[in-house]
């Protein structure tokens, strides 16, 4: 936990958190309330109709997930760049109690920016928000491991790259992909057939789906298999982190 | 009396492919010592302290640190160690004196004894000025201040450093030189790389030569001057200044090894193995060229040129298919 402390104190900038922050408020109250009177409102499971800015608003905030994400490789890039990676490892830990603690500072921005960006949302989503204990549980699921593979997903890229700028530019490139193969925007069964069947393998569809149910009491008898699809790809993630984490050269 | 011996390395040798960074090094550190670790670029310096810190496994060879296995044992010898290295560290989203205090949390030191040690060492290293600036605005030799300040927040038996002063004013860096020699009364060892000889000679008990690997030599400082820096200088002004042909003749002489004239104090330099010989030639030049010698004096052979004779007859050996040791 010491050590979970030190990334979030050292490696997360401000600023960067601000517009992580803004990042998927924009979307809820800008293209949300933009396009909420040229879509109508539909079922998202369950019978539960709502309004696309409902829709796009629950979206917005497992946004925040791959913002973490993002986190966890340039948490792993400032400190190779400034020293500190092998520093760190001479000290009194191991490689994978350093991993994890990136994981586990991941994890808290990610869980942390996405009950902010709920907070700021709550307005829009009050009307309609049902609170169930499974509900939470699944919104608490659905952040953890959403997190969990981007975090590890951006570890493992932070160590294939060999330059800080070029994991930005790469980094954004397959986040982008992520989130326009999901269902952030779009219900992926209103999407064309490649894009429904990329969305099928995107970590991000299930993370989004999951949450929304368990936001909008829409559980349907298909979460709990999304959730083991999740869960399987967040686990196959990590190791693949892991394994590529004890490749870096020192 | 038999003092304790903290570190213990046999034939540790690490490779890189075909590449073999360091070959079969063996030696002891006792507890209280100062070990200096002196070489060229590229000789084995740091991968050798990567080794013995645990970051890099030996490709072969056996090693103790602090009682501990190298190999099955790293963790327990990290958390009795500290290490400063070549290359900057540094949390570059804090000032000095937050990054100093997490640095002792996350090696567990409590707040009240972080607090104390913090000022202490930002006195100790006159780091006051700058104390609250962010770490990415330091200078050079401030962050470098910084980072060695910063090792001695927490405890340890065994100190690596690895080339701690570069970028450091002559001022700041005695003094730094100072504090490692009060922590090594009270009972530190260190393992101590710099490619600033004198600064070897100031601190360090003895010495390790190493060249593309190997251990050349391991002695006192003041052993390998004697056996090792032959060579030594003497300096003489003329008081007509200078003569073209006081500097030919000495030139060709068989007994100078290197001549030259520092342009700033007007003052010849002679190198030479053999002093005794060309100081009354240099009195015989004179008086047969009708010159004046104002002053004239020998300087001791430095711990430069030992290091300099056997890193060159080290290279010569390997040239030769054959090592001086």
């Amino acid at each position: 936990m010491r050590l979970v402390y030190r990334n979030i104190r050292a490696n997360l900038d401000r600023a960067s958190l601000f517009f992580e922050l803004i990042f998927p408020l924009f979307f809820i109250f800008v293209q949300g309330f933009g396009l909420n009177g040229i879509v109508p409102p539909f079922d998202v499971g369950n019978g539960r109709v709502i309004s696309y800015s409902l829709f796009l608003a629950a979206g917005a905030v497992t946004l925040t997930v791959i913002n973490g994400g993002t986190n966890a490789g340039t948490q792993l890039w400032f400190d190779r760049k400034n020293g500190m990676f092998e520093q760190l490892l001479m000290g009194p830990f191991t490689r994978a109690q350093y991993i994890l603690s990136i994981i586990f500072a991941t994890l808290i921005i990610g869980v942390a920016g996405s009950l902010l960006v709920f907070g700021f949302a709550f307005p829009v989503l009050g009307a309609s928000f049902a609170p169930t204990w499974e509900g939470a549980l699944l919104i608490a699921g659905a952040l953890f491991l959403g997190t969990m593979f981007f975090g590890a997903f951006a570890i493992a890229l932070s160590v294939v790259l060999k330059s800080s700028e070029t994991f930005q530019i790469v980094s954004t490139f397959a986040f982008f992909i992520f989130l326009f193969t999901s269902s952030v925007f779009f219900p992926a069964s209103a999407a064309p057939s490649a894009i429904q069947a990329a969305s099928l393998a995107n970590p991000l569809t299930y993370t989004t789906d999951i949450f929304r149910a368990g936001l909008f009491n829409a559980v349907t008898s298909t979460v709990s298999l999304e959730l083991g699809v999740l869960a399987i790809e967040a686990v196959a993630m990590f190791v693949i982190a892991v394994f590529a984490f004890r490749r870096i050269r020192v | 009396m038999v003092r304790e011996q903290v570190v213990r390395v046999d034939e540790l040798s690490r490779h890189f492919g075909d590449k073999v960074a360091v070959d079969r090094v063996s030696f002891d550190i006792a507890r209280s010592e100062v070990f200096g670790f002196l070489g060229p670029n590229g000789a084995g310096k740091t991968t050798t302290i990567k080794m013995l810190t645990t970051l890099l496994p030996p490709t072969s060879g056996r090693a103790t640190v602090l009682g501990h296995d190298l190999k099955t044992e790293g963790r327990k010898i990290r958390a009795q160690i500290g290490v400063v290295q070549q290359q900057d560290s540094f949390d570059q989203g804090l000032n000095v004196e937050t990054s100093m205090d997490i640095y002792g949390l996350i090696w567990n030191v409590p707040k009240a004894e972080r607090r104390r040690r913090i000022d202490e060492l930002i006195g100790h290293f006159e780091m006051e000025e700058f104390r609250k600036m962010p770490t990415v605005d330091l200078s050079a030799g401030q962050r470098r201040r910084l980072q060695v300040a910063r090792e001695f927040i927490h405890d340890m038996d065994l100190l690596f450093l690895d080339e701690p002063t570069v970028g450091l004013d002559p001022i700041v860096r005695r003094s730094v030189l100072d504090y490692l020699k009060e922590r090594v009364r009270q009972g530190l060892t260190i393992f101590f790389t710099t490619h600033i000889l004198e600064e070897a000679e100031y601190l360090c008990n003895r010495i390790a030569v190493i060249n593309q690997g190997r251990i050349v030599q391991i002695d006192t400082p003041e052993n390998l001057k004697r056996r090792f820096g032959s060579a030594k200088a003497v300096e003489f002004k003329l008081l007509q200044g200078t003569s073209s042909e006081m500097a030919s003749a000495l030139s060709s002489s068989p007994s100078v090894s290197r001549f030259g004239r520092d342009e700033g104090s007007g003052a010849y330099r002679v190198t030479t193995s053999r002093p005794e010989s060309v100081i009354p030639e240099i009195y015989r030049l004179a008086d047969r060229l009708s010159l004046t010698v104002s002053s004239i004096y020998i300087s001791e052979t430095t711990l430069e040129d030992a290091f300099i004779n056997l890193v060159t007859e080290d290279e010569k050996a390997v040239a030769n298919g054959g090592r001086s040791v």
